[in-house]
């Protein structure tokens, strides 16, 4: 309880610092556009269960408008993420930041965030790229211990591991920026606008 | 009067103020000025039982302060709101500051609560369970899968239906982040931190309400000088701001009698009538707060405004002694008391019956100015007649005054005017002053009384907008005979407001039986389990192609069957709940248990009263009761006015006769006539606090007709006494007028209008003898 808790209402902070080299490096590698539209594939490993929880969707990114996580299989659903709030068909949540910051940060290529909450480590290649995040908050810590993200010119997949040993994998794939947001995706976004 | 003796008289005198100076000693020390709006209420006015529950809904809000601090970013915001707990800290006011929500304090006392998951369902998680069982897998399924999942799976082992979460959940919605474990709230590129604090003296008094004000201005100077905001609302600002701009009036009106003091020493060329006029206010104000004291245990502070106010009369009678002394070559002091004797008398008891007709209304604010204006006056009398003569022994003024002479001049040719024009200023008058009655509205809403800032405002908006911050004067009072009864009555309510909520007549409400189940529901709720997933098999489905082993699902199944009898009391339950759910919990005594149920951003007032036929259920809504009730007194009060008017003239018309009383008495009616009229023209404020106005004119309004038809060859230094009196009343309670405060303008301003035309109509009472 405490963990959830915890990861629930935490929030990063935003203070901007000088990003780290490493971060600057996977910055110039990384495509820069408003949109970022694409497929996911998520595998979960959940402790208490034999076998993994697998599910795949689309999602699509709006540098000002936030993230819409689109679960088509096995179950649909939606999930809707902007600076300040996280929208489900199930209700309105608090953002769990650790999760809203990364993406943004990642499929915005705005990295420098990332350095003031995290201790980051990683290599670059001439295209390909890989760090790792471990959370520099005590609070933090008790929920994730470490994430990691690789890619190229996009993100192409995210590991989240849990201090409970639960853990999850995101493939990213069909990645593309288009021009603009379609019809069904203003619908979406709508439901974050007050 | 031929028996009387200065020295004794001004013995006695002495005797009385000793006595009132002992018994002041002990009570003064005491507190006893009353600040808060809420203690204007009548008392009988609604059954004891619902009174006591909204007094104690009212000490559970009324000290607490809400505080947003605002800055670009986050660490900066709560840096900004860690100062300003400091400055809290520091200042002593406060007993309890809440900036970090202590989370393991938090998830520990939620922990109590995990035990009794099985029988604490939420509302939405036993629809599903109702209608359609299998709802409940597929919302856990999207919950598990989103990237989210990992939160609500954290207790996936022990809770598998992840029962707990969704009722976690349910109790905490909304859009807040926590940082460093402050409260936070995000709109547009500004972070704000949210710190309460609640008042350690919820009474609200003066002195801590002073504290408060130079605190808050302090700390938002020293955030806003760094670059940050704060906004800040509750009780104790609203009545700081309030107290403060009482204060504020309190030294408009000291220039004003500064003025009024240096005309008096001109027209005397002596300090000695400035010095008794002060001794004679000061004695007088004194006793009527120390008996009032006495009598009513506290009073009001806008008791002691009007009732000061009020007793402003009793600076003419003293004015009269002085003035009388221009009257005649060979003038004593005994000789002067003896002139002036029967006409301050008089006007004492019209005065008396005008002023104590108010207390006839069941209001205690009317009840307790009367009371203070009445002993006020017999105080102020008293001074004059028992005290002055001796103080004013070897007083004689050698000089004709300038003010004499001009005040002289003054009435004879202005009634000689007034009487050569009546043919055509009459009916512009009458037309004029009818114009101004049509006009005349009446406005009641007590919510003009609160005399806050617009920066206040502005800032109480704002945090409403960013915070659901529930209404303090409007909610429903929920009432049974012991819990469960309470239960069913608050779940029926809760029930009709859940559709009131649909039709948007607000934005939520809350109420304790949400969150908790009676012993019944919990039973119900355990059983509804039981039929739908843990009997039926679905459990074990549900399980299994999750990917459970079998064990686990032996596992859960047994800890299903030993928590059948388990249930969480109301008290074990307020225990782990937060402040913000307790604040509903009024409690229970002799066979009565009662909540409260809030609502945030009320939209539609109207269909919220109509919920009041409910079992047990009463709507208070505190500003439009008062606001009824300011119209209902309103109403009474100008018949009380009416009332005194009568009585004053049929006490006068036994003295002097039908037609002279008449003639004395339409100076203070046409006075209040135009005073209303202006009222009118002007679109002032016209609600009880006006009357309180006209009560003071109508005693001043009469004491100068009275003069003036006593004065026959005196009327030069009754002139000078009139003028005097209204030039001083103008420069005091005229002055109100300029006040911020609604009411205590509208005062100002019908005094001021009414005094002004009872000083042009007084001349044209009496004959001209020269």
């Amino acid at each position: 309880m405490i963990y959830l808790k915890a990861l629930v209402l935490f929030l990063l902070t935003v203070n901007v610092c000088m990003a780290d080299e490493l971060l600057d490096q996977i910055h110039a590698r990384l495509t820069k556009a408003t949109i970022t539209r694409g497929a996911f594939e998520q595998t979960k490993q959940l402790k208490v269960l034999r076998k993994p929880l697998i599910s795949n969707g689309t999602f699509i990114y709006h540098k000002s408008r936030g993230i819409a996580w689109k679960t088509l299989s096995p179950v649909p659903s939606l999930l809707l993420i902007s600076d300040t709030r996280l929208w489900t068909e199930q209700g309105e949540q608090p953002v769990p930041a650790a999760f809203g910051k990364v993406f943004q940060a990642m499929l915005g290529a705005d990295l420098s965030q990332l350095a003031t909450a995290f201790d980051i480590n990683g290599t670059v290649r001439k295209i390909a790229w890989q760090v790792s995040l471990v959370p520099k908050d005590e609070m933090m810590k008790k929920v994730i211990s470490r994430m990691q993200l690789s890619g190229d010119h996009e993100l192409r997949e995210l590991e989240i591991f849990e201090s409970n040993g639960n853990s999850s994998i995101l493939h990213f794939q069909n990645i593309i920026h288009p021009e603009r947001l379609t019809a069904g995706e203003e619908a979406d976004f709508a439901h974050l606008s007050p | 009067m031929r028996i009387y003796r200065p020295r004794t008289a001004a013995f006695v005198w002495l005797l009385g103020l000793l006595a009132l100076g002992f018994a002041g000693s002990r009570l003064l020390t005491a507190d006893w000025l009353e600040t808060g709006f809420l203690a204007l209420l009548p008392a009988t006015e609604q059954q004891p039982e619902i009174a006591q529950a909204v007094r104690q809904h009212n000490e559970l809000i009324n000290g607490k302060v809400i505080c947003l601090t605002g800055a670009g970013s986050a660490p900066q915001a709560i840096a900004y709101a860690g100062q300003l707990k400091e400055r809290f800290e520091q200042s002593g006011l406060f007993k309890d500051i809440r900036l970090q929500v202590d989370q393991q304090d938090f998830a520990k006392r939620y922990q109590q609560l995990f035990v009794y998951r099985y029988q604490l369902l939420d509302a939405q998680t036993r629809g599903m369970l109702l209608a359609q069982p299998e709802t409940l897998i597929g919302r856990n399924l999207e919950m598990l899968y989103s990237p989210l999942g990992q939160l609500q799976a954290a207790n996936l082992e022990r809770d598998p239906l992840l029962l707990f979460s969704r009722y976690f959940n349910a109790q905490n919605p909304g859009r807040f982040t926590l940082e460093q474990g402050v409260v936070l709230v995000q709109d547009g590129g500004r972070f704000w931190a949210l710190l309460i604090a609640d008042m350690a003296d919820n009474k609200l008094h003066l002195d801590n309400l002073d504290v408060l004000r130079e605190l808050m201005n302090g700390a938002q100077g020293r955030i806003e000088a760094a670059g940050g905001e704060l906004l800040a609302t509750g009780m104790p600002l609203f009545t700081a701001e309030g107290s403060h701009s009482a204060q504020r009036e309190i030294a408009i009106v000291s220039i004003g009698s500064t003025l009024g003091i240096l005309l008096l020493l001109l027209t005397f060329r002596s300090a000695r009538p400035l010095l008794l006029s002060c001794l004679g206010i000061a004695a007088s104000t004194f006793a009527a707060l120390v008996v009032s004291i006495m009598v009513f245990g506290k009073i009001h502070l806008l008791t002691l405004v009007f009732g000061a106010s009020l007793i402003g009369v009793g600076i003419d009678y003293a004015l009269h002694y002085f003035c009388s002394s221009f009257s005649s070559e060979n003038w004593a002091p005994a000789k002067g008391l003896q002139y002036i004797l029967l006409g301050i008398t008089l006007d004492l008891g019209t005065s008396l019956v005008s002023y104590a007709s108010l207390g006839v209304a069941p209001f205690p604010l009317l009840q307790e100015i009367a009371f203070f204006s009445v002993i006020g006056l017999i105080g102020a009398w008293a001074t004059v007649v028992l005290l002055f003569p001796l103080l004013l022994t070897g007083f004689k003024p050698a000089h004709k005054p300038t003010m004499l002479r001009l005040t002289n001049y003054w009435q004879q040719h202005w009634r000689v005017w007034l009487l050569r024009n009546r043919a055509w200023l009459a009916p512009v008058a009458i037309a004029a002053v009818a114009g101004g009655l049509w006009q005349l509205t009446p406005r009641d809403d007590v919510r003009l009384l609160q005399s806050a800032s617009t920066e206040r405002l502005a800032a109480d908006q704002k945090i409403r907008q960013l915070l659901p911050v529930r209404a303090d004067s409007q909610f429903f009072l929920v009432s049974g005979k012991d819990p469960q009864d309470w239960h069913r009555n608050e779940q029926a309510l809760l029930a009709r407001l859940e559709t009131l909520k649909q039709q948007g007549a607000m934005e939520s409400y809350d109420g304790l039986s949400r969150y908790w189940p009676d012993p019944d529901t919990q039973r119900d709720n355990y059983h509804l389990l039981k039929r739908t997933f843990y009997e039926a098999g679905l459990l074990k489905r549900y399980m299994a192609e999750l990917g459970f082993d079998e064990q686990a699902i032996a596992a859960e199944q047994q800890r299903f069957k030993a928590a059948e009898n388990s249930r969480i009391s109301l008290a074990e339950w307020l225990d782990s709940a937060d402040e913000a759910r307790k604040i509903h919990w009024l409690g229970c005594d002799a066979g009565r248990c009662i909540s409260t149920v809030s609502l945030t951003d009320i939209k539609n007032l109207n269909a919220l009263s109509q919920l009041n036929d409910l079992q047990g259920v009463r709507w208070v809504d505190q500003a439009t009761q008062l606001s009824s009730l300011f119209e209902r007194y309103r109403t009474s009060a100008s018949a009380l006015l009416i009332a005194a008017y009568g009585i004053v003239l049929i006490g006068l018309a036994l003295k002097f006769g039908w037609r002279n009383a008449l003639m004395i008495i339409s100076v203070p009616v046409f006075a209040t006539a135009v005073s209303l009229s202006m009222l009118g023209w002007f679109d002032q404020l016209f609600s009880l606090f006006n009357l309180f106005a006209l009560l003071l004119v109508l005693g001043i309004g009469v004491d100068y007709g009275i003069f003036f038809f006593l004065a026959e060859d005196e009327r030069s230094s009754t002139s000078l006494a009139v003028t005097l009196s209204a030039i001083t009343t103008l420069l005091s309670f005229g002055l109100l007028a300029v006040s911020s405060t609604a009411i205590v303008h509208a005062f100002g301003f019908t005094v001021a209008a009414g005094i002004l035309t009872a000083l042009l109509l007084a001349p044209l009472v009496g004959k001209q003898t020269r």
